[in-house]
């Protein structure tokens, strides 16, 4: 709102809320024209990643809860807490692009020759080694992080805990508006939003699953981590590079989207990666367009090579 | 990763002068060739870079022709004559249009759930759509096999296993799921998935709600009485039922089973003793119905039209003495004495070699089951007109003679609720007897113990 008033003219009073977001946006460019701007696709991946978490959270809260009704109403008023809530739903919309991106650009297996197929069904004696139990941990923290149809969503155990409470109070503020003159109701969310608080510090996130498989391999994170670079797997490498980091997974996943080829060495440097591991890596990510690259412009690959990015 | 180095050389003018067999077909394909400029505009445009700059560089490599997209590593050596060109890890993908959503909205109803396994059918994703059944618990990590039910079609065959042998998609998998309200039929599709290297990792799929008359099968109504309570629906008619068990219940079971003595056996160190010995538990009852699971294979099979058991000739007493072995220890743990016939009791019959001693296994099995603590079991062997006999006497509490008319009925425990026995193995055990031409018989009476006597045709 302060840039409203700065920039809002005389004779427009109040400002309507779509004249008011178009005078924000042009105040934001005109403060930095060169910077490159959201796609429509970076939009509709971050607004449905954060409709998918309040759809979430309101039905813990209370399943009674419309949460299209809710969505509706604060698409219309603003998202509360929306400055809380982006760097999570930009951080999982850009990692859900860049895997998407590796996902259709994989290499097509080699057919299996239907007389070498086997009909039995796999290992069912084979007990897990602990490297495979937090590695299958890991693969299915990651994949609370999605959506019935596989959309990405943010799981509510990977959200901070202060994050969380501040979704929870505002959903049950607008619920509250609803059934106001439920005062019986009213005490039953306000026990509710309690309760899921602290359920929450019990919930199991993708930042536990990463800290553990990268406890439990020990001095062989540099090779599962090549490997997972070679695989494309980015999120082992994400989890890894977070675990080691000691960041959170969503920090460490920007970290990676923004950084320039030249960076990566040294962002990458507590996993002892071999330099020419780094090369698949680097030019996946040069390959996704319309990304936030430190430098604030969009990767430019074809112009000259910042200083040490030469990979000699 | 593609270690391969793919080379070639373009002159001052950019034209490609020599080129390594990938390099040359990506430059036939886009129109060129050899001794003509270079048609490929990102390469190009690396090189116009290399040059300008008067050193080497390293970069990404992206292009396509008409039916993949292209991508690898590449470096340039400027010099005074053009420069040099070294590509590596030279990957190739099928050109796929992007943004195609993981699984697409109209292959999963409101009714469904998606889920994905790794390539050991280990469950890492399932979700309910919004309308759907809600998805069972502690599903995290568990078979696909194990959290569905997998029902054979029409030819015996299970699409998912299939598939997963040939790293291809299947559909129409029929299974059975937890729901809510008790079980329920679905109906199984997949897709393959594969990372970079083209390594299959898992499936994704979907699980769909099916029929109503197949949900009707899944879950018979409440109250409903069928003829037979376990086996009404089991199609006991198909040879092929035993082998499929094998397949649907003793790997789950086996697997239960071993991860439960894992636990119990405190091998991954200690724990708390109560859940030790829940565990423990565990393990017991996952070996109740792997015994459920033989006996049932077993019942499909003697009660096939025709099933004829061999005519071996057998010695009664040298199959009570393998009984007696196999079983002592288990004898042992109860301090229970067995009283065997000697090496010289010999006792000729006709019968089949491992039915008889199937049959023995039971009786002696049942005997040291029910039998009090430091307590005997006698096995005789006798031999009236043509008929060989053995009979199996312990301590145990007896049967009333109403439980004696009903002791080799299918299920009949004689009201015991534990978990020591499917309700079959008599059933079996005289079954069998009588296909060898023999019977089965008990004499008991309450706290006198019981004998249950094998007879079989004698031989000389």
């Amino acid at each position: 709102m302060r840039m409203i008033e700065s920039v809002s003219s005389p004779g427009i009073d109040p400002p309507s809320s779509t004249l008011s977001a178009r005078l924000r946006e042009l105040a934001d460019y005109l403060a930095a024209p060169a910077a490159g701007r959201l796609t429509e696709e970076q939009r509709a991946l971050s607004l449905g990643i954060a409709r998918r978490l309040v759809a979430d959270v309101a039905a813990r809260l209370d399943p009674a809860i419309d949460a299209n009704a809710l969505w509706a109403d604060w698409l219309r008023g603003g998202v509360p807490g929306a400055e809380r809530l982006v760097d999570h739903c930009f951080a999982r919309a850009e990692e859900h692009r860049w895997r998407e991106q590796s996902a259709h650009r994989n290499v097509s297996p080699a057919p299996v020759h239907p007389d070498d197929a086997t009909t039995d069904a796999p290992g069912v004696d084979t007990a897990l080694s602990d490297v495979d139990r937090a590695y299958l941990a890991l693969q299915i923290a990651d994949r609370r992080r999605f959506d019935a149809l596989g959309n990405p969503a943010l799981a509510v155990g990977d959200l901070d805990a202060e994050l969380f409470r501040a979704l929870l109070i505002d959903i049950a503020a607008w619920r509250l508006a609803e059934i106001s003159r439920d005062t019986g109701r009213a005490a039953q969310l306000g026990d509710a939003v309690r309760a899921l608080v602290d359920r929450q510090a019990e919930e199991p996130g993708i930042a536990d699953a990463a800290n553990a498989y990268h406890a439990i391999l020990g001095d062989r994170v540099p090779q599962v981590a090549a490997d997972a670079i070679a695989r494309h797997n980015w999120p082992v490498l994400i989890a890894l590079a977070a675990a080691a980091h000691r960041r959170s997974y969503g920090d460490m996943a920007l970290s990676l989207l923004t950084a320039q080829a030249a960076a990566l060495p040294s962002l990458l440097a507590p996993l002892q990666l071999d330099p020419m591991a780094l090369a698949p890596l680097e030019a996946s990510l040069v390959m996704l367009p319309s990304r936030a690259v430190a430098d604030g412009g969009d990767d430019d690959h074809d112009g000259p090579a910042p200083s040490g990015q030469d990979g000699r | 990763m593609n270690e391969r180095i793919i080379r070639g050389r373009i002159d001052r003018s950019g034209v490609l002068v020599s080129a390594d067999t990938p390099l040359l077909r990506l430059q036939q394909r886009a129109g060129s060739g050899l001794g003509k400029p270079l048609a490929l505009p990102h390469l190009a445009r690396l090189v116009a870079l290399a040059q300008r700059l008067h050193r080497d560089i390293s970069r990404p490599m992206y292009t396509a022709d008409d039916h993949s997209n292209i991508h690898a590593l590449v470096r340039i050596a400027p010099d005074a004559d053009g420069a040099s060109l070294e590509i590596s890890d030279w990957r190739t993908g099928p050109t796929i249009h992007p943004q195609i959503p993981v699984i697409a909205d109209s292959a999963l109803t409101r009714q469904g759930w998606t889920w994905e396994c790794d390539q050991q059918l280990r469950v890492v994703a399932l979700r309910a759509a919004s309308d759907a059944p809600s998805v069972p618990a502690g599903w995290e990590g568990r078979s696909l096999s194990e959290l569905f039910e997998l029902q054979p079609d029409e030819d015996g065959r299970f699409p998912v296993l299939r598939a997963l042998g040939r790293q291809s998609r299947f559909d129409g998998q029929r299974v059975q799921a937890d729901g809510p309200a008790g079980r329920i039929a679905m109906t199984l599709t997949g897709e393959p998935q594969f990372d970079a290297a083209g390594v299959f990792v898992g499936f994704r799929g979907s699980a769909e709600l099916a029929e109503p008359q197949a949900q009707a099968q899944a879950a018979p109504l409440p109250g409903a009485v069928l003829t037979d309570p376990a086996f009404g629906s089991l199609p006991l008619s198909d040879p092929q039922f035993g082998r499929r068990i094998d397949g649907a219940l003793r790997g789950p079971l086996s697997r239960i089973i071993a991860t439960a003595e894992t636990i119990s056996g405190q091998f991954d160190g200690p724990i708390r003793a109560d859940y030790a010995r829940y565990a423990g538990d565990i393990a017991h009852a996952g070996r109740h119905l792997l015994g459920l699971v033989d006996d049932l294979a077993d019942l499909q099979n003697i009660e096939r039209p025709g099933f004829k058991a061999a005519a071996d000739e057998i010695d009664l007493g040298d199959l009570a003495r393998r009984a007696v072995g196999l079983l002592g220890m288990k004898a042992e743990e109860k301090g229970i004495r067995i009283d065997a016939p000697r090496v010289d009791d010999k006792m000729p019959a006709t019968g089949e070699f491992r039915r008889v001693l199937q049959v023995l296994l039971n009786l002696l099995g049942n005997a040291i089951r029910y039998s009090p603590e430091n307590s005997q079991i006698w096995i005789r062997v006798d031999r009236a007109d043509d008929r060989a006999m053995i009979t199996v006497a312990d301590q145990g509490q007896g049967i009333d003679a109403d439980q004696q008319a009903v002791v080799f009925e299918k299920f009949e425990r004689l009201g015991r609720t534990d978990s020591g026995g499917s309700g079959l193995g008599l059933y079996i055990a005289r079954r069998l007897a009588r296909a060898m031409e023999g019977d089965l018989t008990v004499e008991s009476a309450p706290g006198q113990g019981a004998r249950f006597t094998l007879s079989l045709p004698a031989r000389d």
